[in-house]
């Protein structure tokens, strides 16, 4: 009875913060002028009618490098710590399986339709990332989501580890040269008027922003990867 | 005219995804509810799709595309979730008669 009574206190408790909550909020009718300037600037200046993207790859784009570099981090460390408990990798793979059951047909089937539906979602997402909502990081993270796909359906399926690990770094590599040829032709670290802007809304427009977002793209899928590939038994 | 077939198309699906629901609530062992909750909302999302692809044609596209990958995922993820339960032995209801797969199983491995 008591238990009962104090779960009934717990919600209506609950039940009156939120509510404050929502009597309390008023909806902002105006952008904040920091707001405002962003999105006058980023469709003038940088011809991308995705303001978010035009942020991200170009005002802010030292911080997104800054987050891919943390990504990194992440995928090495994952690598370090789950790496040393493995079997050695001179066996073959299908040796370390054997026990595990195959998936059923329908599940191999169903993955074989879906991963390349899976990557050309993803593809569409970061090439359209300067005009509509998307970019490099949303499209690496359904990469990796395919990746995942064919390790659940398949566990003998082994990405190219090496493959992966000299893609990610080249891309890495480009997107800073990127932001190198920058400094050189135009404004600044990372500026993405080293390409003509462009048609305004066009596919290839807005500079350097879609091939900044490819480079990402390709880097975080192969990221992802990686950390998905070491969690695996 | 057209605005009220979507919607009723659109109320169609919410029913179903209504009932979805309910047999998740109301089913007594997994493999049945999830037999209710994906069959349902299969055909509930379905519903709910063609009727907002009414509403604004032009959408037609995207939202056909939409309802193929439900379709592609939606039976395949169940029937793999149900399996997986299957074959970590999770029990069925009192009054399951019949067990198909664990008979396939049972004559595969005498076959052998």
């Amino acid at each position: 009875m008591t238990r009962r009574l104090s779960i009934i206190v717990a919600i209506v408790s609950f039940g009156l913060v939120f509510a404050s909550l929502v009597v309390g909020y008023t909806e902002q009718q105006t952008a904040r002028p920091l707001a405002e300037s962003y999105i006058r600037l980023v469709p003038q200046e940088l011809g991308a009618p995705n303001v978010i993207t035009g942020i991200l790859l170009t005002y802010r784009a030292f911080d997104t490098l800054g987050e891919v570099a943390v990504l990194f981090m992440v995928a090495a460390s994952v690598g370090l710590v789950l790496g040393k408990e493995r079997q050695p990798r001179s066996g073959p793979l299908a040796d370390r399986f054997d026990e595990v059951k195959p998936s059923s047909e329908i599940v191999q089937t169903g993955t074989q339709t879906l991963v390349p539906l899976i990557s050309i979602f993803a593809a569409y997402i970061i090439m359209n990332g300067h005009l509509t909502a998307g970019g490099g990081f949303q499209g690496g993270a359904v990469i990796a989501s395919g990746v995942l796909l064919m390790l659940l359906a398949y566990p003998q399926y082994q990405p190219g580890l090496e493959f992966l690990g000299i893609t990610e770094s080249v891309a890495g590599a480009l997107f800073v040269l990127a932001g190198i040829a920058g400094l050189i032709v135009a404004d600044g670290f990372l500026d993405n008027r080293i390409l003509p802007l462009g048609q305004f809304g066009a596919f290839f427009s807005a500079g350097a922003i879609p091939v900044l977002s490819a480079l990402l793209g390709i880097k975080v899928g192969c990221e992802l990867s990686v950390i998905l590939e070491r969690f695996r038994p | 005219m057209t605005d009220l077939i979507g919607s009723v198309l659109v109320l169609l699906g919410a029913i179903f995804h209504f009932s979805a629901g309910l047999g998740m609530l109301r089913m007594p062992d997994v493999y049945t509810r999830m037999q209710a909750g994906t069959k349902a909302s299969t055909l509930g999302n379905t519903l709910v799709l063609a009727g907002l692809a009414i509403h604004h044609p032009s959408w037609g596209l995207k939202l056909l595309i939409i309802v193929y990958f439900v379709l592609m995922t939606n039976p395949v993820s169940s029937h793999a979730l149900a399996r997986a339960a299957h074959s970590i032995r999770i029990p069925m209801a009192g009054d399951t008669g019949i067990d198909a797969l664990r008979d396939a199983r049972q004559e595969a491995g005498s076959g052998t």
